[in-house]
């Protein structure tokens, strides 16, 4: 097993070299020079040159590329163009309210999903089954800023049960990890339903019913575990995907995290941001796909990691 | 039981958009009447975006000028709502020399910063003025006191000390421009003028730009980023009994309907209403609704300098199939007026409302001139990325098919817009201007002289040397009639660029906040504003 997660880490180390080449081949390429972004309107040739100047944009590429990651790999990277503070600072300070909310929604969608899902495949084509579908349907469809936008309204304005924004206590985060969640129960529930139908139907589970064992026993016990090994790829992705931060949901429910750093970066051309915020991305990716590889073994015996 | 439970939710799923449009009916009762009422309390304001720091001159974005309004105090400002100067941490007006360059200035005397031990000194003015300037600085707003004597030099690195600044006194100094700038006054009251203290920023260092210590009516108490800023009363303001507010609560909230509901809720006492939103929340009569003469303009450009949009006759015919009143109508309704002029009307020397140069709208004319250019082909025009003009563009685009004009719009990213606006290469695009200072050269120079910054491509010598004349006049009827005719010939002859509309301000505040100066500058003045409390 520590075999298997060394050599995973060092297979992530081109991968994250790729990512970084690639955002920084990216942000040189597309038009729009950070020091003109920062100088506005009033922008004129000589402060731009002072501009670039500072921040060391009229070096050549790779001198700007190698001191990325020559200062990375020593765990800095680099100062925000535009504030002046270390990157890693900016990124780690908005990073524990991203995983807050990620991990609020990820209960929801995981809670929700998994009954839903379990309950549909079981009282299949039911009335709930159908309604629940439908339901399902809906919530990966709508828009998220929509389900925001009636949420708020309906149990912010008109209910007054929870606060309409901001994070400041507990209470602030229930409606932002519903809306989040509740379109990645969603998806979970029709997965959750497709693969459970498959299982219920398999010859181990007539058997555990012909033996005897209470229906209960069957699903929870001999169901269950096998139906989900698919199910926890779906939710390993999605984890990964909330904890680099949802720029919508941050952005209507005003809450300071990694998704609206992301684009508060790009729209102000900060390179170092951005790059450290990709780099981040990158290897929260990498961490999250090994823990869903290695949560195979515990779910399945079968499955033996090489 | 679970069927009715499902069903409920599906018809609150359905009804939402419905109740979206409903304004909340219970609470926000009227305060009780009493004789005892007073000035003061928290107000809860928010910001659209955090300004990652305090430091008004490495950050020109609105969000920071409405801080630094509050934080720290400018040498000038203006008086209320109006456009007239009036001394802020001077004594009196300033002295200007016949030949209008050497400007003689007095310090109030005895204005504290905010750690109340500080004094303000002519020192301090000159700091101010060399940390804008100093070319490892991050100065973003140079052009203030550029044309102050020897700033080229100083800038550049060529000069230890700024020359055209002399120090009478610690309370007496005078300043010496390059050459006659008419404006100058003005750009002094601009935030990004601010008076900072060499002592406490020396002393502060890198942390200056979380920390600032101004001479404004408030001072910071606390600030998490992108999160909220609460701002206290600054005991050591120099206008006795002001400010009123015991302190102003800003909280980050980016998305403009949120903001909304949060008003609507009363967890907010301020708020900027959306258009759509304006009659519904004017008419609720529940809050109330400020409107105030703005300085902008919103306009269609086109670039002389390329090919494509350098016959007079298109862009005459473009000025002429462009319906304004229709435009603005249906994009602001009764928050827009139709621009007749590219300065906006109130700025000293411009055209008043109703008047102006810009062509009225004759689709017909439009359509014989189209006729007399022959087969163009397609035109091209760019939309800012972020911009929320969609809308009025494609209602250009429409007005201009009417007429038989193709044009073609491309949305830019913000950033490469910016830099191709730099560089001139945007071929016509529709925009806005937000005055920084009430005066047609912050209009007219910005986008006509000889670095056309806007991308206008603007090639006419005679008007050029014309704006550096206007610019360097001191005497205002000679300015404005210089200006009237820089206008007229940009606007009516040359056709650069196509004045549509400007647009009001409108605020809608709880009916217990009284005092909040909407200042047409764009920045709301909190140093007289207060919440009745019982």
């Amino acid at each position: 097993m520590i075999d298997y997660i060394i050599r995973r880490l060092i297979f992530a180390v081109p991968v994250l070299l790729g990512v970084s080449l690639i955002t920084f081949i990216l942000l040189n390429v597309v038009p729009g020079d950070p020091a003109v972004e920062m100088l506005g309107k009033h922008a004129d040739p000589d402060a731009v040159q002072k501009i670039r100047n500072q921040l060391g944009l009229n070096d050549p590429l790779y001198v700007q590329f190698g001191r990325f990651l020559w200062n990375a790999c020593r765990g800095d990277l680099g100062r925000s163009f535009k504030t002046g503070q270390p990157v890693t600072k900016m990124i780690l300070d908005t990073f524990p309210t991203t995983v807050k909310l990620a991990l609020s929604s990820a209960f929801v969608a995981v809670a929700v999903g998994l009954t839903v899902g379990v309950i549909s495949a079981v009282k299949q084509y039911s009335f709930f089954d159908h309604a629940s579908m439908i339901v399902a349907l809906a919530g990966i469809s709508a828009p998220i800023f929509w389900v925001a936008v009636v949420a708020q309204l309906i149990f912010g304005l008109h209910l007054k049960w929870l606060p309409i924004s901001g994070y400041s206590t507990p209470k602030h985060m229930i409606l932002p990890a519903i809306v989040l969640g509740i379109r990645f129960a969603a998806s979970i529930a029709r997965y959750t339903r497709s693969t459970f139908l498959d299982v219920i139907r398999q010859d181990y589970i007539r058997t555990a019913r012909a033996k005897g064992l209470a229906e209960r026993a069957v699903i929870f016990v001999h169901a269950l575990k096998n139906a989900l090994i698919p199910v926890v790829t779906v939710i390993g992705m999605q984890i990964s995907g909330l904890l680099t931060g949802s720029f919508l949901t941050e952005t209507i429910f005003a809450i300071p995290g990694l998704g609206r750093l992301s684009i508060w970066a790009l729209s102000n051309r900060d390179f170092p941001l951005v790059q450290g915020i990709v780099l981040f991305t990158a290897v929260i990716f990498v961490i999250g796909n090994l823990i869903v590889d290695i949560s195979y073994a515990f779910l399945d015996p079968r499955v033996r990691l090489h | 039981m679970r069927k009715r439970v499902l069903a409920l939710l599906l018809i609150i799923l359905m009804v939402a958009p419905a109740i979206a449009g409903c304004s909340r009916s219970a609470d926000q009762a009227e305060p009780p009447e009493s004789s005892e009422i007073k000035k003061g309390g928290v107000l809860n304001d928010y910001l659209e975006d955090d300004p990652n720091g305090f430091d008004v001159q490495e950050n020109t974005f609105l969000v920071m000028y409405t801080l630094a309004r509050q934080l720290y105090s400018t040498l000038l400002r203006y008086k209320g709502d109006t456009l007239e100067l009036e001394p802020e941490l001077l004594a009196k007006m300033p002295e200007v020399s016949p030949d209008g360059r050497t400007y003689t200035f007095e310090l109030k005397k005895g204005v504290k910063f905010h750690d109340g031990t500080t004094e303000l000194v002519a020192d301090d003015v000159k700091f101010t003025i060399e940390r804008m300037l100093d070319p490892n600085g991050k100065g973003m707003s140079t052009w203030l006191f550029e044309p102050i004597l020897g700033a080229k030099k100083f800038m550049e690195g060529k000069a230890a000390s700024l020359e055209g600044f002399k120090k009478i006194d610690d309370y007496r100094f005078q300043i010496i421009l390059e050459k006659p700038y008419a404006p100058f006054l003005n750009n002094l009251a601009v935030p990004a003028a601010s008076i900072y203290s060499e002592k406490l920023v020396k002393a502060a260092g890198d942390n200056w730009r979380l920390n600032p210590i101004g001479t404004g009516p408030f001072r910071l108490k606390s600030y998490v980023p992108n999160t909220e800023i609460v701002l206290e009363k600054n005991p050591y303001y120099f206008e006795p009994g002001l400010p009123y507010l015991d302190c102003i609560h800003y909280r980050i909230v980016p998305d403009a309907t949120t903001a909304l509901m949060e008003f609507e809720n009363g967890t907010l006492d301020v708020c900027i209403i959306p258009v759509n939103e304006y009659q519904r929340i004017k008419d609720s009569g529940k809050y109330e609704v400020l409107e105030g003469v703005a300085l902008n303009t919103y306009y269609f450009l086109m670039n002389m300098s390329d090919p494509m949009w350098s016959d007079v006759r298109l862009r005459k015919a473009v000025a002429m199939a462009i319906d304004k009143e229709k435009l603005v109508q249906a994009l602001y309704g009764p928050r827009g007026t139709v621009a007749k002029s590219f300065v906006t009307p109130g700025i000293p020397g411009a055209y008043e409302e109703g008047t102006g140069p810009a062509y009225d709208y004759n689709p017909e004319e439009a359509k014989k001139l189209v006729r007399e250019l022959g087969n163009i082909g397609k035109l091209q025009a760019w939309q800012r990325g972020g911009d929320r003009l969609t809308d009025a563009n494609v209602a250009i685009q429409a007005m201009l098919k009417e007429v038989g004009l193709d044009l073609e719009i491309t949305i830019v990213e913000k950033a490469a817009f910016s830099d191709a606006r730099n560089k001139g290469k945007i071929p016509a695009n529709h925009g806005n201007w937000w005055a920084d200072i009430p005066d047609p050269d912050n209009y007219l120079y910005t986008f006509f002289a000889r670095t056309n910054q806007m991308s206008s491509g603007y090639n006419n010598k005679e008007i050029q040397d014309l704006l550096e004349k206007a610019r360097a006049e001191v005497d205002p009827e000679k300015r404005k009639e210089l200006y009237r005719k820089i206008e007229d010939t940009i606007v009516r002859e040359d056709v650069a660029v196509i004045p549509l509309f400007h647009i009001k301000s409108l605020l809608a505040t709880q009916k217990n906040v009284k005092g909040i100066i909407m200042h047409p500058t764009g920045i709301n003045i909190y140093t007289y504003a207060y919440k009745e409390i019982q």
